[in-house]
């Protein structure tokens, strides 16, 4: 067992989970951006940043990302330094002046009592904070239709050569974890369009409510080696019938 | 089989992720870019995803989806070049070629690019063309090493 | 033929003997020398030995060399063992070259000449730009054929290796790396023989070693150097670090714009396995190791490690928070050793020669020699070996041969973009590990840039900032949004629309930079900007408040005006690009402003200080 304060509580861990997860078992909030629980964590937003350090480090201490650091014996770990606020507030700052119009980001911003941003607002800028949740869920339990493509300032996310994919299901994993909504997509009865491409979401057999796309189906059903049909009954149909849900299939 | 012939650059490497970007340089070295259609086939050899091949293709600046032209002119903007007015040979040759960096004029002859230092700063600043060296270099110098003198 | 520890020591004394009776000249074909005819250079000797049929009594070589690392003089040909040093050789030469390499006479027009003394120099050992250096690292630069695996062996190459399996246990040469206090060349410093005690000790059969060949701080080619010029010197020391790790596997991470170093080290590689210096069963012990080359894609955030090894792994060069270190989870997740080439070649030296040897050179927290690329305003730029501890102005004044033109110093950088820009009052300073860290900069991989008053400070910290938005890869916050927002206020600044809270904007993001990014390319990016606004503060109040370059170089900031100091020599009308410098010969000349792109160039012309920069106000 590994045993580590937090805000001065004792917290126990049976296997170095993250600083993060202990954290949030405690009941302490710590703001997070980039983290999803369905990937590996990046790192990438720098919210998480908590202040660790232990006795024999003399007073010295250092900021570390909470969703990427291992719980460890013994280790004093502090969420709401002097050090910790003003990072958080100053990256808050630039994801504020980046993407003036990200509604999560506005919210967490005036939580930190910034209201207007102080840096050049890009006015072009979309809402896209390169968390990178999109491009995880789709590698990770997708099928890697979009990834991150540049590098640096003009680092974007999408499709290759911005083309419609041969491979994007349509499932809109991307688009319901982005924690800004930037992901455009648009649903008009029996079809949906995310990524340049137009799909038919197929009408459910037994209420005709809308189900999955037929992309998605079929790679389900591969993946799963069972038949394309079994996906086109709608949750609430499948719960009536099965007592299971079909979206635990996909997760 | 591929029909954009790089069967013999995949034989050469064994197929997968790791292999990646040594294929690209392969590509690259023999187009002088990385044609589109050639990724899937790519992607396919190594096992990963287009969008995985993509985000690579992107990010690393020795590869173009463009062709480079016959001549390619790259100027140094290093740190020893730049203290020695690498600037001034950049503007220079802008004017020179009608082009941006990273750019190729439309007849496909020339491209200009800029480059962070090719280790041959004692020479500062440096201009290279294609791959000869041309070091304590002159603004003045350009429109004679590129033939486009008037 | 594959060698053993029988056969080597035989092969080297025969060898030894050999070459001990040669004359040689050495051209030097490195990616300088060659830029300037050197192979042309090389041929021409080579026919006009072979007509003047120098087969005689005394064997003669012509021995094509790698880097010397003073590729300003180049083409450099030398004639070894009596170290006669000709400079900017041309083809054409050649006839008079031989002829002296017959006669003893040294060609007096190709001779070094020292700028202070007005003297010319025979032998390179009496030339102060390397009489007053130690090189040990830089050893075989330029005294050998780096394609002839034969000349490093008469070298003593492969010494320290045949020593090491000769009966050391890895825990012995681990032991040894620690007690000469070798630490790292690559810029952190990081002591190797902990490093690599890590490694030995994680868990895990398959490890891997890599070498750091990516060099990609603009303005620092030492490692260039090496790989052309040495490049059986980093194998040898990888091959020891193998053993002593335990690993099986290497890579060499080269930056593709090093075309020569891939070809040498291919080449190198090629042939120490031929001889059974790589490959299965080294030396007939049983240890095994192989090596490949892996190129870079241009990017420098591939130098630091955890980019380097996702590069490797064929996926873009981002980093991972280091919270696991890469002896325990890194390349390809297994443990992994990652060090500089600078830091190999010195390997195989303390096996040899002992670590008390090693750690006699240096001061005490940092022991043994550094190369450092000296280059910018000074009249001699290269490279340039000295034990840790030599002070800056020593490096700059002493060796380099100080400032050119009578202009004055006013910074050196060094670190490359991680590093500072250090002032004048600063120069006593000794060049280690720590005092540079101490001072706000970093020693990085040797780099220094040497800066004169015609070198704007705001300026430095733009191209610097420029260079890195450039280069991050993007992943995280700070770095990313962070340093496009510096670009954005400096870029402000050198163009005249500075605002009076701009500084400490600055400040703020200097903060969020260095606290909040996730690797060390973000945490050290603020550097170049701290320690310019720390040393040279009123500069970036002039550019913000008077609208003033006093240097020269922001353009929207200046402009040139010719004084009554001029005597009408013309040289500054011939020198201007836009023809926009009137005036009679023997008359006061007079630059027409609105044509003026103050490019400078009449300053840098003038012998008489009659042009002046001014505020463009
Ligand atoms: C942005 C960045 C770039 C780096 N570039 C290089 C490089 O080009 N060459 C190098 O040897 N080390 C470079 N490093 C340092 C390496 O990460 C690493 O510390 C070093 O290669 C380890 O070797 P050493 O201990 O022998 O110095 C860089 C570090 C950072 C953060
Ligand atoms: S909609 Fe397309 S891009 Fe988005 S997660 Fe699904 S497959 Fe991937
Ligand atoms: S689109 Fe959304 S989920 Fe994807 S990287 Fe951008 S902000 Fe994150
Ligand atoms: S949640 Fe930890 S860095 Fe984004
Ligand atoms: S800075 Fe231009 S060659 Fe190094
Ligand atoms: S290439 Fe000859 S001295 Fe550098």
């Amino acid at each position: 067992m590994i045993r580590l304060t937090i805000d001065g509580r004792r917290v126990e861990s049976r296997n170095g989970e993250y600083l993060l997860t202990l954290a949030r078992r405690a009941g302490i909030e710590i703001p997070t951006l980039c983290h999803h629980e369905a990937v590996e964590p990046a790192g990438a937003c720098r919210l998480c940043m908590v202040e660790i350090t232990r006795p024999q480090w003399n007073g010295w201490s250092k900021l570390v990302t909470a969703c990427l650091y291992p719980a460890e014996e013994g280790l004093i770990v502090k969420t709401s330094t002097e050090r910790v606020l003003r990072t958080r507030r100053e990256v808050l700052e630039l994801l504020l002046a980046r993407s003036p119009r990200a509604e999560a980001v506005r919210r967490l911003a005036a939580q930190y009592g910034i209201l207007e941003p102080k840096y050049a607002v890009d006015q072009e800028g979309d809402n896209c904070i390169l968390c990178d949740i999109c491009t995880r869920v789709c590698a990770t339990h997708v099928t890697g239709a979009i990834s991150r493509v540049n590098r640096g300032v003009a680092k974007k996310v999408a499709t290759p050569f911005d083309e419609a994919s041969d491979v994007c299901v349509g499932c809109m994993a991307c688009a319901r974890s982005c924690p800004t909504d930037a992901i455009a997509f648009s649903q008009d009865g029996a079809t949906r369009a995310i990524w340049g491409k137009t799909f038919e979401v197929v009408p459910c057999t037994v209420c005709g409510a809308p189900t999955v796309t037929r992309e998605q189906a079929r790679w389900m059903a591969q993946r799963k080696g069972v038949a394309e049909e079994d996906f086109y009954v709608c949750d609430v149909c499948k719960v009536a019938k099965t007592g299971l849900s079909c979206r635990k299939v996909m997760w | 089989m591929g029909a954009f012939g790089i069967d013999d650059i995949l034989a050469r490497h064994v197929g997968q992720e790791q292999s990646l970007i040594e294929i690209l340089h392969d590509i690259q070295l023999r187009f002088r870019h990385l044609p589109q259609e050639t990724l899937a086939e790519v992607a396919g050899h190594c096992g990963v995803p287009l969008s995985r091949v993509y985000s690579v293709a992107t990010f690393y600046t020795a590869f173009s989806f463009t062709k480079k032209g016959d001549t390619v002119c790259r100027i140094c903007m290093g740190t020893a070049c730049h203290v020695k007015g690498a600037q001034l040979i950049r503007e220079e040759a802008e004017k020179v070629l009608g082009i941006g960096a990273g750019r190729t004029t439309s007849d496909g002859k020339y491209s200009l690019e800029v480059v962070n230092c090719v280790g041959a700063c004692a020479m500062a600043p440096v201009v290279i063309v294609n791959e000869a060296y041309h070091g304590k270099f002159k603004p003045v110098e350009l429109k004679k090493l590129l033939g486009r003198g008037e | 033929m594959k060698q053993t520890l029988a056969t080597l020591p035989v092969l080297r004394a025969k060898l030894k003997e050999e070459r001990s009776k040669l004359r040689c000249i050495m051209v030097c074909c490195g990616t300088g020398c060659r830029a300037r005819g050197g192979m042309q250079v090389a041929d021409a000797i080579r026919d006009e030995l072979s007509a003047a049929g120098l087969a005689g009594s005394v064997p003669v070589e012509l021995t094509r060399t790698g880097c010397h690392g003073w590729c300003e003089q180049g083409p450099i040909v030398t004639f070894e063992p009596e170290g006669v040093f000709y400079t900017q050789v041309k083809p054409e030469k050649a006839k008079e070259i031989v002829a002296s390499f017959q006669s003893g006479e040294p060609v007096s027009k190709l001779l070094f000449r020292d700028t202070k003394t007005k003297r010319s120099i025979v032998t390179y050992h009496e030339i102060p730009f390397y009489s007053k250096q130690t090189r040990w690292a830089m050893r075989n630069v330029g005294r050998i054929s780096p394609t002839e695996i034969g000349q490093y062996i008469a070298r003593d190459g492969y010494k320290a290796l045949e020593k090491v399996l000769s009966g050391m246990t890895p825990e012995d040469v681990i032991s040894e790396v620690e007690k000469a206090g070798l630490r790292g060349r690559g810029g952190g410093g990081f002591d190797a023989g902990r490093k690599w005690r890590s490694c030995r000790k994680a868990k895990g059969d398959v490890k891997y070693l890599i070498c750091n060949g990516d060099e990609g701080d603009p303005g620092a080619f030492m490692d260039r150097s090496i790989m052309e010029a040495d490049p059986h010197g980093v194998l040898e020391g990888m091959i020891i670090a193998a053993y002593a790790i335990g690993a099986r596997e290497g890579f060499i991470y080269v930056r593709q714009e090093y075309p020569l170093a891939v070809e040498h080290l291919g080449m190198a590689i090629a042939s120490a396995r031929e001889n059974g210096l790589l490959g299965e069963n080294i030396l007939g012990t049983g240890f095994s190791f192989d090596i490949r080359i892996a190129r870079g894609g241009g990017a420098f955030v591939c130098g630091e490690s955890s980019a380097l090894m996702r590069s490797i792994e064929g996926k873009p060069g981002e980093p991972r928070a280091k919270y696991v270190h890469a002896t325990d989870r890194g390349l390809f997740d297994r443990p992994t050793v990652l060090n500089n080439v600078e830091t190999f070649i010195n390997v195989p030296l303390i096996l040899d020669r002992g670590a008390a040897w090693f750690a006699a050179l240096g001061t005490d927290g940092s022991k043994g020699t550094k190369a450092f690329s000296v280059v910018g305003k000074v009249n001699h730029n290269g490279l340039i070996e000295v034990p840790m501890g030599m002070s800056l102005k020593e490096l700059i004044f002493d060796v380099a041969g100080g400032i050119p033109k009578g202009r004055t110093f006013k910074a050196v950088q060094t670190g490359g973009p991680s590093g500072g820009c250090l002032p004048e009052a600063l120069l006593d300073l000794p060049v280690d590990f720590d005092s540079l860290t101490e001072a706000g900069s970093m020693m990085g991989s040797g780099g220094l840039i040497v800066m004169d008053d015609r070198n704007c400070m705001v300026d430095v910290a733009r191209y610097f900032i420029h260079f890195l938005v450039e280069e991050s890869c993007g992943k995280c916050v700070p770095c990313r949004d962070g340093l496009k927002q510096l670009l954005e206020i400096l870029a402000r600044i050198t163009k005249g629309q500075g605002r009076e809270d701009d500084l400490d904007k600055i400040d703020s993001l200097c903060f969020v930079l260095t606290e909040g990014s996730l690797c060390a390319l973000g945490k050290s990016a603020a550097n170049p900007v701290l320690s310019t606004v720390r040393h040279f503060r009123e500069e970036y109040e002039q550019h913000i408040k008077d609208h003033f370059c006093r240097a020269g170089v922001c353009r929207d900031l200046c402009r040139y005006e010719i004084t009554d100091a001029c005597t009408g020599c013309t040289l500054c009308a011939k020198a201007c690009p836009v023809e926009c410098i009137a005036g009679d010969r023997k008359q006061v000349h007079v630059i027409d402003q609105s044509k003026c792109t103050r490019c400078g160039s009449c300053f840098d012309v003038c012998n008489f200080g009659a042009v002046e920069v001014r505020s463009a106000r």
